[in-house]
């Protein structure tokens, strides 16, 4: 039981990192129903800009932490107003093509300015394991579950209780009627690629010490995780997000502790496949209405 | 359409109708499009023979016949996920796991057992296609980005798993033993790069012959609309599952090839950025057209090659085309030459058009006023 319990608490850094790198997924689906393939690639570059801040300009960890993830915003909405605003109308499956281009131009970029061997960045919260009788938990692994939890706390908040939310949801709903009722769609969605590419930035920046070392392509697992677990809570759906990234992080991690951790991915493809063929629309997502 | 195309369009018809008009009334602009497809065909047909005399002049460079049978590997799985892609309308961001199936077993059925090398090549292909099979079921009910998103956890899944069985040979991989058929060694570089040549023009030819058919009408039918086919009597699931099962057997194919030409085969190889690859070849090459594919493949293998020097670099090329072909030139590689030719019939109307208003003077108003001005009170 102890082994379980302890398991569970371990499981929790990671899923909360699954949890934001998904809710980033969420935020922009929801408005723009385009699925970011390229979301990782970006996240990348708030983590390389967050090593430079402190390696090479020598800034406190948190400080530069908080900088690179706003420099993400600016990058996710740069990237909403430079590609993907003019595909707005045409197939979705354009937009993917786009975000799986724009996955190879980031990952590309960051491989030739920042290189390929493995950088470090410290613990954004560093100290003493917190411990509670036998169990144990780091406070980086704290700091990113509660973290994960108040984030999703504040943007249902803002989603379901502010004005600005309520344009968000319209949008969400239906963007011509939304357009009809004066707000601006264009501000809307480039807003939601702000906050999905800056809170992805955050979650890679906690997960650099846990996946050993910072190259271009170190999201690219994490970034299937973050799909599996938007599919797992349907994808749109903020608390599916949270509590999809939470269950896949415990999930892999009693996994990898009762057997082997050598078929994370496996499991993971099998448990996306199974979730869409038995119930597509996720835990928590609402069956898609299909428009001729 | 991108607005501007359409107005490019209409000049270049418009300067076809004046030329046809100059030449008399006996021609016809039907007369330039035979032009054409004799310009298309006498294209084909060099292309056709610079492949087949290709080792003539290189055969003996084996780091170059490499990389060429390695093109026309690619452009065969490039083929195959533009069958799915362009002409099902069904993405795919995992071909690099089916490309993985066929070298396997390729390799670990060439080492356990004597077949002749055309039972090794057909296994492969039916594997690979049990395999598109078995994820086209669940596939068959998802849609764009659901698509997207399961095929890439297939694609990541199968290098795993790969890794960790010992049929696979693990960290090491299996050793591709080699295949001969008489004298012919199908290990040797030139006798191997006719068989992907052989390959590629089946896989072309299987591709073309298939859309000429209901079949292929279905296909497009269930791309064009995924509601309206089923209201055409189009068995919707039937089809994707027979569209992957189709891809993944041709991306088997190319399997038996890549395993020969690397003559080992590893997990390693098949890494997600090669499955990005593959999508990258048919969007730059063109997206549903017969060339574009293939002519796709070799060209992002030919900037594979020449940026090794810089990490990141070739990846940086291989998004910024796929960008710029949905940004600028919607029908990819080989709708450049069209482009250019657009472009050029442009030119030259503007030219004639400066010229003409500098030496001629200025035309007549060919309706007599008093009649222009009945007409706008009628």
């Amino acid at each position: 039981m102890t082994l379980f319990l302890q398991l569970v608490l371990s499981g929790l850094g990671w899923g909360g990192i699954y949890a934001l790198a998904a809710l980033g997924l969420t935020l922009i689906y929801k408005t723009s129903n385009v699925v970011n393939f390229a979301n990782g690639a970006l996240a990348t570059v708030v983590s390389m800009l967050v090593w430079t801040l402190h390696t090479s300009v020598g800034m406190p960890i948190a400080l530069s932490w908080l900088l690179a993830v706003a420099a993400g915003a600016l990058l996710g909405a740069l990237t909403d107003v430079m590609f993907m605003r003019r595909l707005r109308s045409a197939a979705i499956i354009v937009s993917i093509v786009m975000t799986l281009g724009l996955l190879l131009l980031f990952e590309g970029l960051t491989g030739v300015i920042w290189g390929f061997e493995p950088k470090a960045v410290p613990l954004v919260l560093n100290g003493p394991v917190i411990t509670y009788g036998s169990l144990a938990i780091s406070r980086n692994n704290l700091f990113i579950a509660g973290l994960t939890v108040v984030l999703g706390l504040v943007l249902y908040v803002f989603y379901e209780h502010t004005r600005p939310g309520l344009a968000v949801r319209a949008v969400a709903e239906d963007p011509e009627v939304a357009m009809l009722m004066g707000i601006s769609r264009r501000r809307v969605v480039t807003a939601s690629w702000a906050a999905g590419v800056a809170i992805a930035g955050a979650a890679a920046t906690l997960a650099v010490p846990a996946s050993g070392g910072l190259t271009p392509t170190f999201m690219e697992s994490i970034a299937v995780y973050a799909f599996a677990a938007s599919v797992l809570g349907g994808f749109g759906s903020l608390l599916g997000a949270v509590v999809g990234g939470f269950l896949i992080g415990i999930v892999t991690n009693l996994v990898a502790g009762y057997w082997s951790n050598n078929l994370q991915l496996t499991l993971v493809f099998a448990l996306i496949v199974a979730v869409l063929y038995i119930r597509p629309e996720g835990l928590f997502g609402r069956r898609a209405r299909v428009r001729v | 359409m991108r607005p501007g195309t359409r107005e490019v369009d209409r000049l270049s018809k418009s300067l076809l109708r004046r030329a046809a008009d100059r030449a008399g009334p006996g021609s016809r602009p039907a007369s330039w499009l035979a032009g054409r497809r004799i310009a298309r065909l006498g294209t084909s047909a060099v292309v056709v023979i610079a492949a087949l005399l290709f080792p003539q002049f290189e055969g003996g460079n084996i780091p170059v016949m490499f990389l060429a049978t390695t093109a026309l590997t690619y452009g065969l799985v490039a083929i195959a996920l533009n069958l799915l892609m362009g002409f099902g309308g069904q993405i795919s961001i995992g071909h690099g796991g089916f490309l993985a199936v066929g070298a396997f077993t390729t390799a670990i059925v060439a080492t356990h057992y004597h077949f002749p090398p055309i039972v090794v090549l057909l296994l492969a292909g039916l594997v690979t296609g049990l395999v598109g099979f078995l994820l086209g079921l669940p596939a068959g009910r998802l849609r764009s980005h659901y698509l997207a998103v399961a095929t890439l956890g297939f694609g990541v899944a199968v290098p795993e798993l790969a890794l960790n069985m010992s049929l696979t040979g693990g960290f090491t991989g299996v050793i591709m033993p080699p295949q001969q058929v008489g004298s012919i060694q199908f290990n040797t570089p030139v006798p191997l790069y006719y068989l992907a040549l052989a390959l590629v023009a089946t896989g072309m030819a299987a591709v073309i012959s298939l859309l000429a058919s209901p079949t292929g009408r279905r296909f497009r039918a269930v791309r064009d609309s995924e509601e309206i086919a089923p209201a055409l009597g189009v068995n919707v699931p039937l089809v994707k599952l027979t569209l992957f099962s189709l891809s993944a057997f041709f991306t088997g194919l190319a399997g038996y090839v890549f395993a020969l030409n690397n003559s080992i085969v590893e997990y390693s190889q098949f890494d997600f950025s090669l499955s990005l690859f593959f999508f990258a070849a048919v969007i730059v090459g063109g997206l549903a057209s017969t060339w574009g594919p293939l002519v796709g493949a070799i060209a992002l293998v030919i900037v594979q090659q020449q940026t090794t020097s810089l990490g990141g670099l070739s990846e940086t090329i291989l998004g910024a085309a796929v960008v710029l072909v949905l940004l600028v030139v919607p029908g990819g590689l080989v709708a450049l030459p069209r482009l250019v030719l657009r472009l050029a019939a442009w030119v030259w109307w503007m030219a004639q058009r400066v010229l003409r208003r500098r030496t001629l003077p200025p035309p007549q108003d060919p309706v007599p006023a008093e009649r222009a001005m009945g007409a706008s009170e009628g």
